[in-house]
């Protein structure tokens, strides 16, 4: 497998509100093939946000690099986009000003950005919403223009930090099986971070298991379902076997920190 | 039935109307009937609307409204140029928090009436003193309220600009100022408050006209309906400034709006 992001010897040390030096990452390595969905499960704090927050350029690793396609990532850069659980839109901006967010951060001309944001409205089902303000709509419409405006800028790489989270149980279903949709026309690279075992199988080809703080790769489970996933599929025992799997890995995490 | 309910859907206006018509009625009852005070010390609505109606006719009226908001105008307009830049860059930025907080704290903590002739010796009579003290009044509230605006500005928003490669500048566009707004046009609210006290402390010191030179001169000359027109011309004119920001207010920040409503 020709990796397209690899993460080597990661390592993350933020002090906590009590000037104590809190280790998030350890050592963390990582590999992703081009056009490959993996998840990162693992218990509160393991420092999964935070490798996410560091391959997108926000954070820099203590210790350790990442490449993305061969190069080293030192900052924020056109070819990573995030969707973050709690929307990030801006409040005083339509659908349609959201969606161009980062085309306008970019320098894309306004005739091809609003294009653009027409085409993505579209794909993520908003159409006739455009003129909406982000309070107008539900947490689900939100996040899909989370996904749009991600997608706007035509990343590679999806990253995705626990993006359904916040949504009700009906909507996460629902966004799950567009997500899959989405992604299957668009082929990019998704790196998703969740709490959740089933939402984490139900998706990927591969799911790492991360250990309690600090943070490091404990198991890497590939999901071989086959392709397109429908709804039904999460009804059936192979499903199951997969989602108890995960699970008796992830318990000793939880259990070791009480 | 139809005009229970209408009463108690209005029934904040309709009280209120009530009780000022009661306050002007007792007022005028009072004074004509219980207790007839010379009309030298004090005075009476009836004679007030008479002087109202007398001085809404004459130029002089409009001339001193005229200077005021000439000084008025000049130092709000200066107080929104420099309040909001330093307001948003001293909550952006920690070491400009750390360096100007004390002194402007200590600053907005102080009668700065109390430097009227200061600035009236060094700005001059005219416009230009006047001007200086509406800012220096003025000023505070916006510097105050666009730094703890942009502390409460989402850091979320903060990330998203910078993951899509935003720089200082689009921060400051696309996401600080925004979500000052709404801070902003509150601290707008209380310098208008304060500026028109500006004006009306610069006219009282040193002046030959303006609506705070006239409300003195009646005063000191015993014309009190005179006086009171002036001051009931200020309150009004506050009040509409005020409302205006209120509805300012709404229009940039619908996403609050519609929070107060439920």
């Amino acid at each position: 497998m020709a990796s397209f992001i690899k993460a080597r010897d990661v390592s993350l040390v933020f002090k906590s509100k009590d000037r104590q030096p809190v280790t998030a990452l350890s050592n963390f390595s990582l590999d992703i093939a081009h056009g490959e969905f993996v998840s990162i499960v693992g218990p509160s704090g393991c420092g999964k946000s935070s490798f996410l927050n560091i391959l997108l350029g926000l954070i820099r690793p203590g210790n350790g690099e990442i490449h993305l396609n061969g190069t080293r990532i030192t900052g924020p850069g056109q070819e990573r986009a995030m969707v973050f659980q709690e929307f990030g839109l801006l409040p005083w901006r339509t659908v349609t000003a959201n969606v161009e967010l980062g085309l306008e951060l970019k320098g894309i001309a306004p005739a091809q950005r609003a294009e653009r944001a027409t085409e993505l409205i579209k794909l993520v089902g908003l159409t006739g919403f455009e003129s909406h303000y982000p309070h107008e709509l539900s947490g689900g419409m939100k996040q899909r223009v989370g996904l749009a405006r991600a997608l706007a800028t035509e990343p590679e790489v999806l990253l995705m930090d626990e993006p359904f989270a916040a949504l009700d149980a009906q909507t996460r279903d629902l966004m799950q099986m567009e997500l899959l949709q989405i992604w299957e026309r668009t082929k990019k690279t998704v790196l998703f971070v969740t709490h959740s075992i089933e939402e984490a199988a139900y998706l990927s080809d591969r799911v790492i298991v991360m250990t309690a703080r600090p943070g490091r790769t404990k198991d890497i489970l590939k999901i071989d379902l086959p392709r397109p996933r429908d709804y039904e599929m999460r009804l059936t025992p192979e499903f199951n076997d997969l989602k108890l799997h995960i699970w008796e890995v992830l318990k000793e995490e939880l259990t070791s920190r009480g | 039935m139809a005009a229970r309910e209408y009463f108690t859907e209005h029934r904040r206006l309709w009280l209120g109307l009530c009780s000022f018509f009661f306050l002007v009625a007792a007022w005028e009852l009072v004074l004509t009937y219980i207790v007839p005070v010379n009309p030298f010390f004090f005075t009476k609505p009836s004679l007030i609307a008479d002087a109202f109606k007398e001085q809404i006719q004459s130029a002089k009226l409009w001339h001193d409204l005229a200077v005021s908001s000439q000084a008025f105008l000049w130092g709000f307009s200066f107080a929104v140029i420099v309040g909001i830049p330093v307001g948003l860059v001293m909550g952006w930025r920690r070491r400009v928090e750390y360096s100007l907080d004390p002194f402007l704290t200590a600053l907005y903590a102080s009668p700065l009436v109390a430097l009227a002739p200061l600035f009236i010796i060094v700005f001059g009579v005219g416009v230009l003193g006047k001007a200086a003290l509406v800012f220096l009044l003025a000023v505070f509230p916006f510097v105050f309220n666009a730094f703890a605006g942009v502390k409460s500005t989402d850091s979320l928003l903060i990330n998203v600009i910078r993951s899509f490669g935003g720089r200082e500048k689009d921060l400051y566009l696309k996401v600080i100022l925004p979500s000052t707004m709404p801070y902003i046009i509150a601290g707008a609210r209380l310098a208008i408050g304060r500026g028109l006290v500006g004006i009306i402390v610069g006219e009282f010191y040193a002046a030959s006209e303006g609506i705070g030179f006239a409300i003195l001169q009646a005063g000191d000359t015993y014309r009190l309906p005179d006086m009171f027109v002036g001051i009931i011309i200020l309150s009004l004119i506050a009040v509409g400034l005020t409302e205006l920001m209120r509805k300012l207010e709404l229009m940039v920040a619908p996403w609050r709006a519609s929070d107060e409503a439920r």
